[in-house]
């Protein structure tokens, strides 16, 4: 919080206003701790009384079961490799294509900037079947390749760069220009380090897309050994929603959420670790009125 | 906004020190944005443009994903245009949208002037709390759905019970379906709606507020004549990105609902997949570039009541 | 403003860009090739007598992945050089997606019988193969992985239609089950233990538009009918399938019906407070008394299904599944060998079927197509606890022998959930007559599946 003039004048909140807010706290954090906790009852209790928590009962049946069942190291590991190398492409290509966007005149510059929003108006869903077929024409299928590149350069992510590199004042650039820095050199020593907030806030939001990725990775990961995360979840679940013959529901459903609880954490915890940053960079790239 | 008056300042060169150097800069600068936004072209143009143009010439064809293609001409087009189930696809959408969009704006615009006093207690904890569902997987989200708003032994019914209430069919009455599966996306995105809300918020000028104090308008006369309208631009952004996002919504009856029951919560995108799952290749490639005008017609109509306000 | 002026035109230029598309269309990959002779169709038996290779098997997870992956070790005592890679998948998610790419494809998979028709285009053609076995399997399943005279599953269950009922519950009620001849006899009795335990709903009526499906084609079984005959031609406007929807309309209106899907919570519960005590369904019910039920496993008892009139067939297929072998699998014709053996070797289906792991008492969620298998002298599984100890072999074998032949399934059969499968859910909310569901699917058929073909 740099610059919070409006609030600062502020009176203190009134207690319908707390009252609104701590409504809302308890409905936004309620499903995520029932899932959380209800991860230790026993599988049929989770839905029979999905509202008694009996601590006496609480075990790590539904974690077993689902560490047997469920190639959950695998997904982490895949997912992992495609964090890194996604992730990367993203957090390097994205800044610099808005960089662009932001500090430049160019010819067909207006055509270039169509092509982003283009990409963040294209479902998913329309591409997988041609996508699919190209990654079988690229002898893709089942690779990292097939994970990583398709959208590695992320729209939104161009998208917001660009007004978040906006707000960095031309002199700045100048100043290094005249100081015989080159292109590049003012985008890596003057436009990174003056956007830091940004791109930490950037850096989060594209942890949490990829890692929740899951419409692609579905399609493009057929194999197990190439399952993320979310395939692996995702697999998990079609037992729940495909045809349920020979399998019991109250079992999956408890290592569903065995799983998910597991999947979840190491998220939650970065994200609060990091909240700060991620909150901070949004605001940084406010679409100012 | 700001800064363009020095852009286009710096559109002129400044003097450079070196006078020997000058030519190879100045071609140098003229290049560079070329550069700078090739890898995302490159990736735009490989993985974007490429399919779109195989997915328009299989929409003329009756492809079944092997053998050869027959083509049909605009049959699969007409097909669409005329069968009822495509445009209850989008009506579904159209609902969906209405029961997202405006609760959001209304309750993420609170949300955000309450948490934008900075005298709030627990302030820090409640932007935590509200942005938490945002980073939740979906997969697991849509099983919490699916187990708490079950019709016999959800917790949702369990406590509306309490107070009195009959059991209610959330997931399984094609009446409840769409807004059981609204309130979950409205779970899942408005944290982040809030944020951006906040950061809109966060440009507004305090001493406009302290004007309208010393005018004696009250606190809902400020929000209404000073927060919203000048939160104005911000509100129509995030308008525009929860558009796309429901217009394009695919993955949550996908996980929740599977388009059922009755086809109730068959999103446009959910349609069009149940095409591809019967091997309708062709079909659901024409559904496919019916689905982008749509969407990039929408947007560019939120685009202009955008402008025609400014 | 500028940056206004930028962003309209960038979407101006966008949506100009999209519009030139289609006229740009002549690029692409290429989706005009295949060799799509008869003769290449046609799955060979490999050669030699100790073939080697590793075949990768997909099958669902759950109960029977873990039972034919014990049976692997006897294989591999018959067949000691083929390696089998075994994995659990999401097939319905996985399947077409990996036929349309044609990497990393299995060399066999485990798919429903109603869905095999819909991916006969990626298959192999099982006709040769099977011919030495045809004449041993039992007629419904082969007419259902029969399309266009190719046959492309091998044949795994037969699952017969029972009626399951809570025979402690009803013998309380005073009600004889063995009374039950007809499905008029059914209404009676579910009418009569209503009257013996108010606020009761005897009869299952499922909710799931599939498995409805599923269950109204077990009924149509019975009579010799099916949604679409040989050809492909719709034979659902008929008086057969009008008079399954009014019994099922029937046991609606009179509140006779617990209305659930297929052991989801509700309907478990209601299995087991004894409000739902008859449950016409495939023999893989008996998995609830076996794995799912608490409180009424070992009160259920299975017999043959009703007739619609007396002296009718007393059982219909309903569901089961087959194996299916994608040409474009690297060693399909050893996978060939694995299923000949799970299916026609002694040790094979004694393997499946008898007492395992997974199933201590043998595999009672169906019993073999394969008649000399399914023996009713020779049983590979006997007395069922679950079921207070009941025969259920002989009662499976000798309702198998009882189905009819000549229900084969459409490729469409999947995609008809959404027209026939929800009307009838709509009838069962009490929206449509069973004269309207028929005709109004049978439009919706017609149009979307048949016509698009």
């Amino acid at each position: 919080m740099t610059t919070t003039s409006a609030p600062a004048r502020r009176e203190r909140p009134r207690i319908g206003s707390h009252a609104f807010l701590m409504l809302l706290l308890a409905a936004f954090l309620a499903p995520v701790a029932w899932a959380l906790l209800s991860a230790f009852k026993p599988a049929n209790d989770i839905i029979r009384s999905p509202l008694t928590f009996d601590p006496t009962t609480f075990n790590l049946d539904n974690y077993t079961a689902m560490l047997q069942d469920v190639p959950i190291g695998q997904g982490f590991l895949n997912t992992a490799v495609v964090l890194l190398l996604k992730g990367a492409v993203t957090m390097f290509f994205a800044p610099l294509a808005a960089f662009a966007f932001a500090k430049y005149r160019f010819r067909g510059q207006n055509l270039a900037f169509g092509a982003v929003l283009i990409t963040l108006m294209l479902p998913t869903i329309v591409l997988i079947i041609p996508l699919l077929l190209e990654m079988k024409t690229l002898g893709w299928v089942n690779t990292y390749q097939a994970l990583v590149l398709p959208g590695a350069v992320d729209a939104f992510a161009i998208f917001w760069m660009r007004q978040v590199i906006s707000a960095v004042p031309d002199e700045l650039l100048d100043a290094a220009r005249v100081d015989g820095c080159g292109e590049f050199g003012i985008f890596w020593r003057v436009v990174v380090p003056v956007i830091r907030p940004g791109l930490a806030g950037l850096a989060v939001l594209t942890i949490m897309n990829i890692y929740n990725d899951f419409v692609w990775p579905v399609v493009a990961a057929s194999s197990e050994r190439m399952a993320t995360l979310q395939v692996v979840l995702s697999t998990l679940a079609q037992n729940i929603t495909g045809n349920r013959i020979g399998a019991d529901y109250a079992t999956v459903t408890g290592e569903l959420l065995a799983a998910s609880s597991v999947a979840l954490i190491p998220l939650l915890v970065l994200f609060i670790l990091l909240q700060r940053h991620f909150i901070n960079g949004i605001l940084a790239g406010s679409v100012k009125g | 906004m700001t800064a363009l008056p020095a852009a286009r300042a710096a559109a002129a060169p400044p003097e450079p020190r070196r006078k020997r150097r000058h030519g190879g800069t100045r071609l140098r600068r003229r290049l560079a944005p070329y550069v700078f936004v090739a890898p995302f072209l490159a990736v735009f143009l490989a993985f974007s443009v490429y399919p779109l143009f195989f997915t328009a010439r299989l929409s003329f064809t009756n492809w079944r994903g092997t053998g050869a293609a027959e083509w049909v001409g605009w049959d699969n087009y007409t097909y669409l245009l005329s069968n009822p189930a495509f445009w209850s696809s989008l009506g579904n959408s159209a609902v969906l949208w209405l029961l997202i969009v405006p609760v959001q704006m209304v309750v993420g615009v609170l949300i955000a002037v309450l948490l934008n006093n900075a005298k709030l207690k627990l302030r820090g904890l409640y932007r935590v709390a509200f942005i938490v569902p945002f980073v939740t997987p979906l997969v697991a989200v849509a099983q919490i759905w699916v187990v708490l708003f079950d019709g016999r032994y959800g917790a949702v019914n369990a406590l509306l019970g309490v107070f009195g209430v009959p059991e209610v069919g959330w997931l399984t009455t094609s009446a409840w379906a769409k807004p059981t599966l609204a309130l979950l996306f409205l779970w899942k995105t408005t944290g982040f709606i809030v944020i951006i809300l906040l950061s809109g918020l966060q440009s507004i000028d305090g001493a406009i507020y302290e004007a309208a104090e010393l005018d004696g308008a009250s606190k809902r006369r400020q929000l209404w004549s000073i927060t919203v309208p000048l939160l104005r631009r911000t509100i129509m952004f995030a308008v525009v990105l929860q558009t796309l996002a429901v217009f394009q919504m695919f993955a949550e009856p996908f996980v929740v609902t599977q388009g059922g029951p009755y086809g109730s919560t068959t999103t446009a995108g959910y349609y069009l997949y149940n095409h591809i799952t019967r091997a309708d290749l062709g079909t659901g490639a024409a559904n496919s570039f019916l689905l982008v005008v749509l969407v990039m017609a929408l947007s560019l109509g939120f685009v202009r009541l955008l402008r025609a306000k400014d | 403003m500028q940056r206004h002026h930028l962003r309209r035109r960038a979407l101006l230029a966008s949506a100009g860009l999209a519009a030139a598309a289609p006229a740009l269309a002549a690029c692409g990959p290429d989706i005009t090739s295949g060799d799509d002779s008869d003769e290449s169709r046609l799955l060979k038996a490999p050669g030699g007598d100790n073939p080697e290779g590793e075949i990768t098997i997909w099958d669902r997870s759950g109960d029977l992945f873990e039972v034919f992956e014990g049976v692997i070790a006897e294989f591999n005592a018959a067949y000691p050089g083929i390696k089998v890679n075994h994995v659990a998948v999401d097939i319905d998610a996985k399947l077409q997606n990996t036929l349309i790419t044609g990497a990393d494809v299995p060399d066999g998979v485990f798919l429903d019988d109603a869905k095999v028709g819909g991916f006969t285009d990626y298959l192999w053609d099982l006709s040769d193969v099977l011919a030495p076995y045809a004449a041993d399997i039992a007629p419904q399943k082969l007419d259902v992985n029969t399309v266009d005279g190719g046959v492309y599953g091998v044949p795994f269950d037969l699952d017969p239609g029972l009626l399951f009922y809570n025979a402690t519950a009803l013998e309380a009620a005073g009600i004889d089950v063995a009374a039950i001849e007809t499905y008029d006899d059914l209404l009676q009795a579910a009418r009569d233990y209503q009257a013996a335990v108010p606020g009761s709903a005897p009869i299952h009526l499922e909710q799931s538009a599939f498995l409805g499906q599923l269950q109204l084609e077990m009924y149509a079984n019975q009579l010799g009918t099916s949604i679409a005959d040989a050809d492909g031609n719709l034979r659902l406007d008929t008086p057969e399938f009008e008079r399954i929807l009014t019994f099922l309309d029937t046991v609606r209106q009179e509140g006779l019906g617990t209305r659930a899907e297929y052991l989801t919570p509700t309907d478990i519960a209601e299995l087991d407070n004894g409000n739902q005590v008859f449950y016409p369904w495939a023999i893989w019910f008996s998995f609830a008394p076996q794995q799912v039920l608490t409180e009424t496993s070992g009160d259920w008892r299975a017999t043959q299904l009703p007739a619609w009139d007396a002296g009718g067939a007393r059982s219909g297929a309903m569901g089961g599944s087959s194996f299916v072998l994608p040409r474009d699998g690297a060693n399909a014709d050893l996978a060939w060998l694995f299923y000949e053996f799970l299916m026609f070797d002694e040790a094979g289906y004694t393997a499946v079927w008898g007492p395992g792991d997974v199933y201590p008492e043998g595999l009672a969620t169906s019993i073999p197509s394969y008649t000399p298998a399914a023996d009713p002298a020779k049983p590979l599984y006997g007395e069922i606890t679950a079921l207070g100890g009941q025969d259920l072999w002989t009662v499976a074998t000798e309702a198998g022998a009882e189905i009819p032949g000549g229900t084969p399934t459409p490729t469409w059969w999947t995609g008809a959930v959404d027209y026939l499968g929800n009307d009838v859910q709509r009838m069962l909310d009490g929206d449509l007559t069973p004269q309207e569901v028929l005709a109004k699917s049978s439009e919706d058929i017609q149009t979307n599946l048949v016509d698009r073909q």
